[in-house]
């Protein structure tokens, strides 16, 4: 049947017609809005009042810094004003080559391609964008605007990639990698543990950029590869050879800063290890599914809370007499390992989502095991579980609160040193945690909305 | 190959054949994992031996050495067993009444949302999105200031008394850190024992009614049965063993720092159980909202069609499959609700993490009281994965 179908009339209701359609279309109904309106009128009335008239918020205009980056040394403050704009030439960039591979999809499959604008971005972050203007609102000092105005200007120049044709997209990835990575080290100083997060990233990097358009890699390719992740460690090791500088360590970040970056790096660390579990749970290899399946299990049956105690209290046992880690840093690898677990189950969900005759097709192709894995299973499932994974990143995000209860002071348990201040000691504690309140869910509504957005735009999940 | 071999007699490398390689792969990955263990492993023991600690689970029968708080009839010298016994008790408790909240607050939000009633269908989503994105710690550290720290109740000793007219015992205490609500005093094992064969009885007629419904086509009345049978198992075992157990009012006691009598619920329980049921509320209303979306259009239009009253066609039609795709994802959050229990460690509320943090505090060995503690959980998502399991049978579709 080819019958043309016309979308039924919308009638458009204003004023009145609205009111009655909307708010007493029945008895019951109209009962509960008579009921509900009052009830609301005063609640927003007394909010309203808290919130604009007699909130004190002094107690949050004061440690306004204490807030966004805790007890860092206040002479490398500098580190982090350069972070900022780096992390937002790095998102600019990142957006933009997003955006143009999201145009190519669009004009492949002959569909009308909405162009990411910032007014688009202002209105899905709306959240965040709030919350940081609110933050300029307590600002006391200029300095903090120029490091926003600084921002926003940076996003724009890195947004400036977008229509990057699709040969230089990889690099396109990279630069913002690159980036993401001079950020951290920016603040965290280029020894030690830099100089190996540097090289991985690198290293991965040049993996993937170099290489044939062969969908099987003879073994030219892997030579070439394996030479470009030497040649480009060694050219690292060079690099911080003759750039030391000693920066400051996580073990002394605390506030805001810390709580984004906690659970940045559990994202980007789990998400590897999450893949790895979640392929060895669905394997054939019944010794790898029984260490995988052991593993989720227990971690998924256990609260946070638990790990998080295992990590503090006797992590330091299983480790070699004299081996030490900060706190956070032990924190950081529960984290992972915690989410770890859980990405694996939600990876599990989009392979087992995949029809088994897309494996059979690629091996009737000839390829072999791994490159099935990498061509054709894993491209369709984890696009199916986008929208679960960015769930599973807020739910850490949130959970980025508990390392209060570990003494750590991240952004949420930044109130104890505030409150430990004599002038605060029994005063502003409802404003305080407003604030903080807001301020987590900025980001995670954010984060949801994102997800959603996805979801309609890749169309999984209810199918 | 520098020869090129027969068709015939083709053999696959070993290193390229398949069954080879299986058994390669699988012998390699246990033996990585055996050495990781045995190097985590090996590194405890000799750490513990410089230490001059043991790995023993004697501690267990040893004193507590502290008092858990709002347990007044708890012996410190109590041996630590049954510490731990009181924290899965709390764990319980705080666990289910958190479900419960959750359950009820989370149906009537879910169904909010879908409202005609453009306020409420707002409100709920409002509920929704606030609840949602806020971290559950947060909200139950402002369920504890908000309502008690810095709340608007008196402190134990000025309670606010509120007694029903006519009567001089309390129906409720109100103060910033007890409440005292009506509960039984008395009670035997064998009452309980009883009401637990009432319990059994009352479900073994509703599934008879169940299958009879099945078999004969005959109403169920299910629901009327259970809870007669209950009832009447519950009334007959009061008579018969000479009124066991009576009500119990909450007062204060002589020095005004105890509530005794009736049932008193401390201030962490509250926030934790408040805290926790709205917050997983938020997520109980998302799925239910989401399975009654995922109920085809044409479901509905055909019950209309069969001339279904809008309660008949939720009721028979809607709902039935909207549970189907409901319930698991909703079992998991009440398993995420009684994990997330272990918050209660922020206000001081003796659950089973709080307790074990506490008892390490106090010199317990780590390693063994955290073992413990991770059984307890364990124990509490292994009954309810269970649960899952069992419901997962009972309502998967039946298809081919």
């Amino acid at each position: 049947m080819t019958a043309t179908t016309t979308p039924p009339l919308v009638k458009r209701l204003t004023g009145i017609g609205w009111v009655r359609s909307n708010l007493f279309p029945n008895v019951w109904s109209s009962i509960l809005t008579i009921l509900l309106l009052p009830v609301l009128l005063y609640s927003g009335y007394r909010a309203g009042l808290f919130l604009l008239v007699n909130a004190e918020w002094e107690a949050v205009e004061r440690n306004l810094t204490l807030f966004m980056q805790g007890t860092f040394p206040r002479d490398q403050q500098w580190r982090l004003v350069a972070q900022l704009p780096l992390f937002a030439l790095a998102l600019g960039a990142g957006l933009g080559t997003a955006s143009s591979s999201a145009q190519d999809r669009a004009i492949e499959a002959g569909l009308p391609h909405e162009r990411t604008s910032p007014i688009g971005i202002v209105r899905r972050f709306w959240s965040v964008i709030g919350f940081v203007l609110v933050l300029l609102y307590f600002a006391s000092t200029a300095n903090p605007w120029f490091v926003v105005l600084g921002s926003v200007l940076a996003f724009l120049l890195g947004f400036q990639i977008r229509g990057l044709p699709a040969r230089f997209r990889l690099y396109g990835w990279s630069l913002m990698s690159l980036l993401l990575v001079a950020g951290f080290q920016v603040v965290s100083g280029t020894t030690g543990r830099a100089w190996l997060v540097t090289a991985i990233v690198v290293g991965i990097g040049a993996w993937t950029l170099t290489g044939s358009e062969r969908i099987v890699p003879g073994w030219r390719t892997w030579a070439l590869k394996t030479g470009a992740v030497i040649v480009t460690s060694v050219l690292v090791f060079l690099l911080y050879s003759v750039i030391t500088d000693p920066g400051v360590g996580w073990d002394k970040w605390s506030g805001l800063h810390l709580t984004l970056w906690v659970s940045a790096l559990a994202i980007i660390l789990s998400f590897p290890f999450g893949l790895i579990m979640a392929l060895a749970r669905r394997s054939g290899l019944p010794a790898l599914r029984l260490l995988a399946t052991t593993y989720i299990e227990l971690i998924r049956g256990v609260p946070l809370i638990a790990l998080l105690f295992m990590g503090q209290y006797v992590a330091l046992f299983f480790l070699p007499a004299g081996s030490s880690l900060s706190s956070i840093s032990r924190a950081i690898a529960v984290f992972t390992l915690f989410t770890a677990a859980y990405v694996a189950e939600i990876v599990r969900g989009g392979l087992q989502s995949l029809p088994p005759g897309q494996t059979e097709a690629g091996q009737a192709l000839g390829l072999t095991p791994p490159s099935v894995i990498r061509l054709i299973v894993l491209p369709q499932a984890l696009r199916a579980v986008i929208p679960a994974m960015v769930g599973q990143f807020i739910s850490l995000f949130k959970d980025t609160s508990l390392l209060s209860i570990l003494a750590i002071f991240e952004f949420f348990n930044v109130r104890s040193l505030v409150h430990g201040q004599p002038d605060f000691r029994v005063v502003a504690h409802a404003e305080t945690l407003v604030f903080v309140a807001v301020g987590y869910w900025a980001v995670a509504f954010a984060m949801s909305r994102e997800s959603q957005r996805l979801e309609g735009r890749l169309r999984v999940g209810a199918a | 190959m520098t020869t090129p071999p027969s068709p015939l007699s083709t053999r696959v490398p070993l290193w390229r054949d398949v069954r080879v390689l299986r058994v390669v792969g699988q012998v390699l990955a246990v033996a990585v994992a055996f050495l990781v263990l045995r190097w985590l492993l090996g590194n405890l023991t000799s750490n513990l031996d410089r230490l001059n600690l043991g790995l023993d689970f004697g501690f267990l029968s040893r004193p507590t050495q502290f008092q858990v708080p709002y347990h007044s009839t708890f012996n410190p010298r109590a041996p630590v067993a049954d510490m731990v016994l009181v924290g899965i008790k709390n764990t319980f408790l705080a666990g289910f009444s958190g479900i419960v909240i959750a359950l009820t607050v989370g149906l009537m939000v879910g169904v909010s949302r879908l409202s005609q009633n453009w306020l409420v269908a707002r409100l709920a989503t409002v509920f929704v999105e606030f609840f949602r994105n806020i971290p559950p710690l947060v909200i139950i550290i402002f369920f504890a200031a908000a309502v008690f720290t810095f709340g608007p109740f008196p402190n134990l000793r000025e309670a606010i008394l509120v007694s029903a007219p006519g009567s001089s015992s309390n129906l409720v205490i109100l103060s910033n850190d007890q409440w005292g609500i009506p509960g039984f005093a008395g009670g035997s094992p064998l009452f309980t024992g009883l009401i637990g064969l009432g319990l059994i009885l009352a479900a073994a007629g509703w599934l008879w009614r169940t299958r009879l419904n099945e078999r004969t086509g005959r109403p169920h009345h299910r629901l009327a049965w259970f809870l007669g049978i209950l009832i009447a198992s519950v009334i007959i075992s009061y008579l018969a063993l000479g009124r066991p157990v009576s009500m119990s009012w909450p007062a204060q006691s002589e020095n005004r720092r105890l509530i005794v009598g009736g049932f008193a619920l401390n201030w962490g329980f509250m926030s934790v159980t408040a805290g926790l049921g709205l917050y997983t509320a938020s997520h109980v209303a998302e799925i239910i909202r989401g399975s009654i979306l995922a109920v085809p259009k044409g479901q509905n239009e055909a019950s209309t069609a069969l001339a279904l009253s809008g309660f008949q066609r939720y009721r028979f039609v809607v709902l039935p499959q909207a549970l189907r795709i409901a319930i698991p994802p909703i079992i998991n959050q009440c398993l995420n609700l009684v994990k997330n229990t272990s918050l209660g460690t922020a206000v001081a509320y003796a659950e089973i993490a709080a307790l074990t943090q506490t008892s390490i505090g106090n010199g317990r060995p780590a390693l063994q009281s955290l073992i413990v503690m991770m059984a307890v959980y364990l124990m509490f998502s292994l009954s309810i994965s269970l649960l899952l399991n069992l419901v997962n049978q009972r309502f998967q579709l039946v298809t081919r």
